[in-house]
């Protein structure tokens, strides 16, 4: 019944002084959906990137039908019939989707081609215009044209990196059923992800890896506590994340952020911010709930600065800073964190020691920045290491890190937990209950639910770049489903 | 079926500049050998050549002015900071050096002399700078452009004030000023063109471009700008104010070479072309082979110093062919030099 497809014997990679893989052996069947779970820098990534060729190993083999296949640049990989689709979307923006398309596929970009692209995309009922520029369309529906052009060149093996992991729910549910209808047909897909739901979702087998090694695979079933046991040898985090109930707040504590009536236009010069306006108190954490592409990025950029407001008005601690440059809304005491930390988080270039002694006023010693490390967990733990050879969701936790190094006055973070594996999560979330404990003011702009009832005081919903429905009080959690129903219905 | 395929490699450091050095060194023994086989002369005589120019203690002459100016390049390039415009800061920096030597009652004092000129040689090269910053920060003007156009500005100035106004009373049909007075020359080293005085502070400028680009928040700050202004700026540090700090830097210290140039080689403003010949430009390349990185720009200096030396060792005798060889030696050995940057980085794989 298990036919083997492709063995992969003891891969080896280093990149400086970083083990990224330290001899992974496993098979991948036909027919199945094989995911590989892993905390950040596990090497998940790495294993993705070395099985499509953009790395190649420094040890071991990978045996393509019972013979080794060397890759030297994913065009090698593509030739074996394996195709990648990462997080991020692979495509030129400057370029039409057909011609993306008919690129990546080695033909002309023809209208039969184009007949062919929009016939794939209706069969899941996504209706779109293939002549349209790709920097023009959303990043859902960029997915599914990486989908599809991967799908179009009928490959054998499908590497799936992370890439339904920020697709709205019922988005994801459509991507999954595309994947499970592919390997039905001696093929198979390798699912990379950090998010322990997903996996169980859509996995026949898990294969846990750990510091660059297999921790442990799962032949068939398996459960959320074995998979955590595997993944970060305990689940005692869980716990971290269980609301420290009110009482924080005394009934003056004073405004920190105050957004007045804000209104931001998007890169096209769309409205995205639509007169919005919120309060966030002394000790209170306040979070905004939608689905992405409602605003809540240009939100979160007008708050910090980056991008400019049309009208209205931002207030930190009191202070107008609306026409101010990001510096110094961080002087008067805002911390923002934003969502992308390859682009605005960090600077990659630097190491981690660096990246830390920027955020951080004064003077770090190195005690200071080796606890910040141990305490949001980053891997490897040397603060030399430049950021750039980190995972992502280390290099998250790198830019999470300023909250530890400097005392800020508010924090808004948007999506700040989103690369996080579970246990990561769980140790940011903390590390924001006890920054509003200490009389610190949060606004957590998020797409996951769960976190915002969990630790929340009150909850936005944002839809078209208005706050749609606000709940406060009492147990939100028993608010979720109402709280989904309104990201989606308004 | 075998094939050649090319493959990225990350070498610890120490690896990495021994595999430089190496490929840098054969680079030297292939463009010694092309010589010979072009002059006809004995492949020892003239790898003897060759070494002689980078043991010949003239190279000071050469690093006094490259160090310098390569050290500031690489606080404005390490920021992501296009300043072209070594070349005119050195020619206006030797400007001030002229002026306060020539023409204020400080020229003529004893040890306050220098110090005074290459302080102004060094605001003047500042303020040279600052203009295309200010452009570039407030009005979005892209400063390659601005400071590369602006070494004309400073070569005709020069030249405009030793024709004109500078002119010098004693100095017949040529285009000069009159000579500085002694009290603002500084002392050469006797049988060589270059002064400790330049060479010791030029070291010092290493250890603490070093110390500032490493170990200090504003260093580490601006390095980061050139992967992400905006992580920058939500550090609550000013981008604008880093870029205008890395521009001035750099241009002080073009300024501050373009005055030693005066009061140790040339001792009297001469035009533009000739003050400058090109070794802002060189300085350039001297800061981008030095990996951007002090210590690497102390080596690529002393480099680009000794083949400096070595083109004028070559023509000696047939001058045409002479410069001919020269540069196509310096050729092959920058190229070496690409080529060892690229053998640090990835290894050619036949499979």
């Amino acid at each position: 019944m298990n036919r083997t497809f492709i063995r992969v014997v003891d891969l080896y990679k280093r990149f400086g002084d970083v083990v990224a893989l330290d001899g992974v052996t496993l098979d991948i069947f036909f027919n199945e959906i094989l995911v590989v779970l892993g905390e950040n820098g596990s090497g998940k990534s790495t294993l993705a990137k070395v099985l499509y060729g953009v790395y190649v190993p420094d040890r071991g083999k990978i045996i393509v039908d019972g013979s080794e296949a060397r890759f030297s640049s994913p065009f090698d990989a593509k030739k074996k019939g394996f195709v990648m689709i990462s997080q991020r979307p692979q495509l030129i923006d400057d370029l039409s989707i057909l011609e993306n398309i008919a690129l990546f596929i080695g033909e002309p970009p023809s209208g039969t081609l184009a007949k062919r692209i929009e016939d794939f995309l209706k069969r899941f009922d996504i209706g779109i215009d293939v002549h349209k520029k790709v920097f023009s369309i959303s990043y859902t529906e960029k997915q599914f044209i990486e989908l599809a052009k991967a799908l179009l060149i009928n490959p054998r093996l499908l590497i799936v990196d992370e890439a339904a992991t920020y697709l709205p729910q019922d988005l994801k549910t459509k991507f999954f059923e595309i994947l499970r209808r592919f390997v039905s047909d001696n093929r198979a897909v390798i699912y990379i992800t950090h998010k322990i739901p997903e996996a169980l979702e859509i996995g026949n087998r898990f294969v846990v890896l750990r510091r660059g090694k297999v921790a442990r695979v799962f032949n068939g079933a398996a459960n959320p506590s074995e998979l955590r046991h595997a993944m970060f040898g305990t689940e005692e985090y869980l716990k971290l994340v269980s609301r420290q109930l009110l009482q924080r707040l005394s009934k003056d504590s004073k405004n920190v952020l105050s957004v007045d009536k804000l209104v931001v236009l998007d890169d096209y010069g769309k409205t995205a911010v639509d007169g919005l306006s919120i309060d966030v108190r002394a000790g209170e954490i306040v979070s905004i709930v939608g689905v992405a592409g409602n605003g809540e990025k240009e939100l979160g950029e007008a708050i910090a600065g980056l991008r400019k407001a049309s009208s209205g008005s931002v207030k930190i601690d009191g202070f107008d800073v609306t026409k101010s440059p990001p510096s110094e809304r961080t002087r008067k005491g805002l911390v923002y964190i934003p969502e992308d930390p390859f682009k605005e988080g960090t600077a990659v270039t630097l190491s981690i020691i660096e990246n830390m002694r920027m955020y951080a006023r004064e003077r770090l010693s190195q005690d200071v920045v080796l606890d910040a490390i141990k305490k949001l967990g980053i891997v490897p733990e040397n603060p030399a290491i430049q950021v750039s050879k980190l995972s992502g969701g280390n290099v998250q936790k790198v830019s999470i890190s300023r909250l530890l190094l400097t005392m800020p006055k508010v924090v808004v973070a948007h999506n700040p937990t989103r690369m996080l594996d579970e246990r990561s999560r769980a140790l940011v979330l903390d590390i924001l209950q006890r920054f509003s404990l200490s009389g610190g003011g949060v606004l957590l702009i998020t797409e996951d639910v769960d976190e915002a009832v969990q630790i929340s005081d009150k909850v936005a919903v944002m839809v078209d770049g208005r706050i749609a429905k606000l709940f406060e009080g009492g147990n939100l959690e028993s608010f979720r489903s109402e709280i989904e129903k309104a990201m989606v219905h308004g | 079926m075998a094939r050649i395929v090319v493959v990225k490699r990350v070498l610890p450091p120490s690896l990495s500049i021994l595999t430089r050095f190496l490929t840098a060194f054969i680079g030297f023994l292939i463009a010694v050998y092309i010589t010979s086989v072009a002059t006809g002369l004995g492949f020892s005589e003239t790898l003897r050549t060759a070494f002689e120019s980078f043991l010949d203690l003239n190279v000071f002459r050469y690093i006094s002015v490259f160090l310098p100016i390569a050290l500031g390049l690489a606080i404005a390039f390490n920021a992501n900071l296009w300043n072209l415009g070594a070349e005119g800061q050195l020619v206006m920096g030797a400007v001030g050096a002229t002026y306060i030597a020539l023409f204020t009652p400080l020229g003529k004092m004893d040890y306050i002399a220098p110090i005074a000129s290459l302080a102004f040689a060094a605001i003047i090269g500042l303020l040279w700078a600052l203009i295309p910053s200010v452009m570039r920060l407030y009005l979005g003007v892209n400063e390659a452009v601005t400071t590369l156009l602006m070494n004309y500005i400073a070569y005709y100035f020069s030249s405009y004030l030793v024709k004109g106004p500078w002119r010098g009373r004693g100095v017949y049909g040529y285009t000069t000023t009159d000579m500085i007075p002694d009290a603002s020359k500084l002392p050469v080293v006797p049988g060589y063109s270059f002064s400790w005085y330049i060479v010791v502070t030029a070291f010092v400028l290493v250890a603490i471009v070093y110390l500032l680009l490493y170990k200090t928040r504003f260093g580490i700050s601006l390095r980061a700008l050139s992967s992400s202004i905006a992580a920058v700026e939500l550090a609550g540090i000013s981008s604008k104010r880093l870029a205008l700090a890395a521009f001035c830097i750099s241009g002080a210290f073009a300024g501050f070479v373009g005055g030693a140039e005066i009061l140790v080689y040339h001792r009297k403003l001469v035009e533009g072309s000739i003050v400058g010949s090109g070794m802002g430009f060189t300085s350039i390349m001297v800061a981008w082979l030095g990996g951007l990185n002090p210590i690497g720009i102390v080596i690529s200096s002393y480099y680009t110093a000794a083949l400096y030396r070595l083109s004028f060792a070559l023509q000696i005798g047939s001058a045409a062919i002479g410069d001919a060889l020269a540069k196509s030696i310096i050729g092959t050995l920058f190229a070496a030099t690409i080529v060892a940057e690229f053998v640090s980085k990835y290894k050619i794989v036949v499979r």
